[in-house]
C-alpha cells in the first residue's frame, strides 16, 4: 500500500512526469528525431501500407538522419485512411503494424467531414492513450482525491473513453454517467458531490441550462471545481470559456486530440492563453498553407502535420490533420518546456471557406455569438446561394429573459459580425430551445453551395 | 529537471522488470491466464520505458 506521504507528494507535484515535461528544448529535439526514426522504421517494417508507401517514395529508415529528412516522408490524410480501409483485409485494410489478434479496441471518427475512419488499437496503444490523457488531467489539477463524473454516452467515439481510463490511472474516483439523461446526470453529480467532469463545450453549456431549468444553480448548488473540454474548440474561445466558467463557477480547461492521432495537446492550470503540445509523445510540424514550408517561428499560422511516436497498432505518421495552429511567442509559468500553440486550434484549413469572396472561419462566428450574453448557447449557420450570390443565414435564440430587447440585441449582433468577419448575415431568431442540441461534436456550420 | 543518475537507476530497474515479464511469458505461454495478464503487464512496462527510459535517448552525450 502506498504511504500517505507519497500520496501527498503526488498531490503537490505540478507535473505528471517531470522527466519529460521539463526536458531542455535542445534535448527534446534530439528525443523527437530519435523517436521519429523509431516509429518510421516500425511502420516501414511491419505495416504493408506504410512499407509500400515509403518504398514507392524511395525513402527508407537509414535516410532519416536530420529534421530536414523528415520533410521527405510522405504525408497522409483522412482521405488516404478512408481509402486504405476499403481494401482487404477487412475492416482496416493493410495498414496495421501488429497482428489483428493484438487489436483489442475499435473506435471510429465522428464522420463530421465524411465517411468515418476506423481506428484499431492494441492494448499497449490503449495504455498509451490513457497515458496521453494522464498528462492532460494532471496538468489541469486532477488528483487522487477527485471524484470525476463523465457524462458521456460510451460508444464507438473515442471522446472521453481515454479520459476515463486516465482519471483512474491518476487515482481519481470515476463515476461513469453513460446512458443517463441530462437531468439524471445533474442529480447524480449533485448526489455524489462530484467535483469535476469532462464534456464538449456545447454540452457543458447545455447541462448548465438544464440544471437552471431544474431549479439548480450549477455555480452554487453543485460542487464542480474543474471541467475538461474536448471535441470542439469552445474552451479555447475566450467568450465561450467565460460563459462556461461563469455558469459553473469552475475552471474550464481545453485539450485537443483526435481518434486517428491521440490526445496531443493540453491547457495547464496556469492557462497561458494556449495549449502545451506533448512534444515527448508527438511531433507537431506547422506547414505554410501556401508554400508548404515548415514554420518554426511564433505567430504565423499554418496547417498541422502530426506524428504519434508511440502508437504501434495503426501508426499515425505525418498525418495532415487540416487543423490550423500557430506557435505562441510566450512561455508558460508552469515551467513545462513543451511548446505552446497560441489559442489552441484556430481553424481548419478545410473549414475556412470563401463566402462572398471573403475568407470565413466558422470559429469567428461562434466567438461573436457566445460573447453576447443575451443570446442562447446554440446557433446554426447555413451558407447557400440565392441566385448567383452567396447567402449566410445565421439562426440564433434569445434567452427568454431578454426577449423584449430583441431589436437592440440584433443590431449589436450584426455590428459585431460585420466587425469580426467582414460579412453581412441574414438573422433568424428561433424560439428558445428549438435549435438542435449536441452532446458530442456539433454541426453548426452547413455549406449548402455546390462546389 | 530530474538528475540523469536517477533516470539511469530507474531505467535499470525497468529493464529488470521487462526481463522478468518476458521470462514469465515465455514459461507460461501455454496458460492463457498467464499469457494475457503478462501481455498487459508488458504494455504497462512499455509506458514506463516511454516515460523514463526514452529520456536517455537524448542524454547519451551529456
Amino acid at each position: 500500500m502506498e504511504s500517505s506521504r507519497s500520496v501527498e507528494m503526488m498531490n503537490n507535484s505540478i507535473y505528471w512526469n517531470p522527466i519529460l515535461e521539463t526536458l531542455r528544448p535542445e534535448d527534446l529535439k534530439i528525443l523527437q528525431l530519435k523517436k521519429f526514426k523509431r516509429i518510421f522504421e516500425w511502420a516501414y517494417c511491419n505495416s504493408p501500407f506504410y512499407g509500400r508507401l515509403y518504398k514507392q517514395t524511395g525513402i527508407e529508415p537509414a535516410d532519416i538522419k536530420t529534421f530536414d529528412d523528415i520533410k521527405m516522408v510522405p504525408k497522409i490524410d483522412k482521405a488516404v485512411l478512408r481509402d486504405v480501409q476499403t481494401r482487404q483485409p477487412f475492416p482496416y485494410g493493410d495498414i496495421l503494424a501488429v497482428p489483428i489478434e493484438d487489436i483489442t479496441a475499435f473506435r471510429q471518427t465522428s464522420g463530421t467531414t465524411g465517411t468515418p475512419v476506423y481506428q484499431a488499437d492494441s492494448w499497449q496503444d490503449w495504455e498509451w492513450w490513457s497515458e496521453c490523457w494522464a498528462y492532460i488531467l494532471f496538468a489541469q489539477g486532477y488528483r487522487s482525491t477527485d471524484r470525476v463524473f463523465i457524462p458521456f454516452g460510451y460508444n464507438v467515439f473515442v471522446a472521453f473513453w481515454a479520459g476515463h481510463y486516465a482519471a483512474e490511472k491518476i487515482g481519481c474516483e470515476v463515476v461513469p454517467g453513460g446512458v443517463l439523461d441530462t437531468e439524471a446526470r445533474i442529480l447524480k453529480m449533485q448526489e455524489l458531490r462530484c467535483n469535476s467532469f469532462m464534456a464538449t463545450p456545447t454540452y457543458v453549456l447545455g447541462m448548465a441550462d438544464t440544471a437552471k431549468k431544474m431549479g439548480i444553480d450549477p455555480a452554487k448548488q453543485l460542487f464542480i471545481e474543474k471541467i475538461t473540454c474536448a471535441g470542439e474548440p469552445g474552451a479555447s474561445i475566450s467568450a465561450t470559456k467565460k460563459r462556461m466558467e461563469d455558469a459553473w463557477g469552475a475552471n474550464v480547461y481545453d485539450h485537443i486530440g483526435a481518434t486517428e492521432i491521440g490526445a496531443w495537446s493540453y491547457e495547464c492550470k496556469f492557462k497561458p492563453g494556449g495549449l502545451h503540445v506533448n512534444e515527448a509523445f508527438f511531433l507537431v510540424e506547422i506547414e505554410d498553407i501556401e508554400t508548404g514550408d515548415i514554420i518554426d517561428e511564433p505567430g504565423k499560422s499554418g496547417n498541422m502535420i502530426i506524428t504519434a511516436f508511440d502508437r504501434i497498432g495503426k501508426p499515425c505518421i505525418r498525418f495532415d490533420s487540416k487543423d490550423v495552429i500557430k506557435w505562441a511567442d510566450y512561455e508558460c509559468a508552469c515551467g513545462r518546456t513543451f511548446r505552446i500553440i497560441d489559442g489552441g486550434v484556430i481553424g481548419r484549413s478545410d473549414d475556412i471557406t470563401k463566402v462572398k469572396g471573403v475568407l470565413l472561419a466558422p470559429t469567428a462566428i461562434e466567438d461573436v455569438v457566445r460573447s453576447i450574453p443575451e443570446l442562447g448557447y446554440d446557433y446554426e449557420v447555413i451558407v447557400s446561394k440565392r441566385g448567383d450570390i452567396d447567402d449566410i443565414l445565421l439562426k440564433i435564440e434569445i434567452m427568454p429573459e431578454y426577449s423584449t430587447r430583441k431589436d437592440a440585441i440584433l443590431i449589436n449582433l450584426k455590428d459585431q459580425l460585420r466587425v469580426k468577419t467582414n460579412l453581412g448575415y441574414r438573422i433568424e431568431v428561433c424560439p428558445y430551445g428549438t435549435l438542435p442540441r449536441y452532446d458530442v461534436k456539433s454541426r453548426r456550420f452547413k455549406d449548402m453551395r455546390k462546389h | 529537471m530530474i538528475d540523469k543518475d536517477k533516470i539511469i537507476t530507474l531505467d535499470k530497474k525497468i529493464m529488470c522488470l521487462r526481463k522478468i515479464a518476458e521470462d514469465i511469458l515465455e514459461n507460461g505461454r501455454d496458460i492463457e491466464a498467464v499469457r494475457m495478464n503478462t501481455k498487459r503487464i508488458l504494455a504497462s512496462i512499455r509506458m514506463l520505458e516511454i516515460n523514463v527510459s526514452d529520456a536517455l535517448l537524448c542524454m547519451e552525450k551529456r
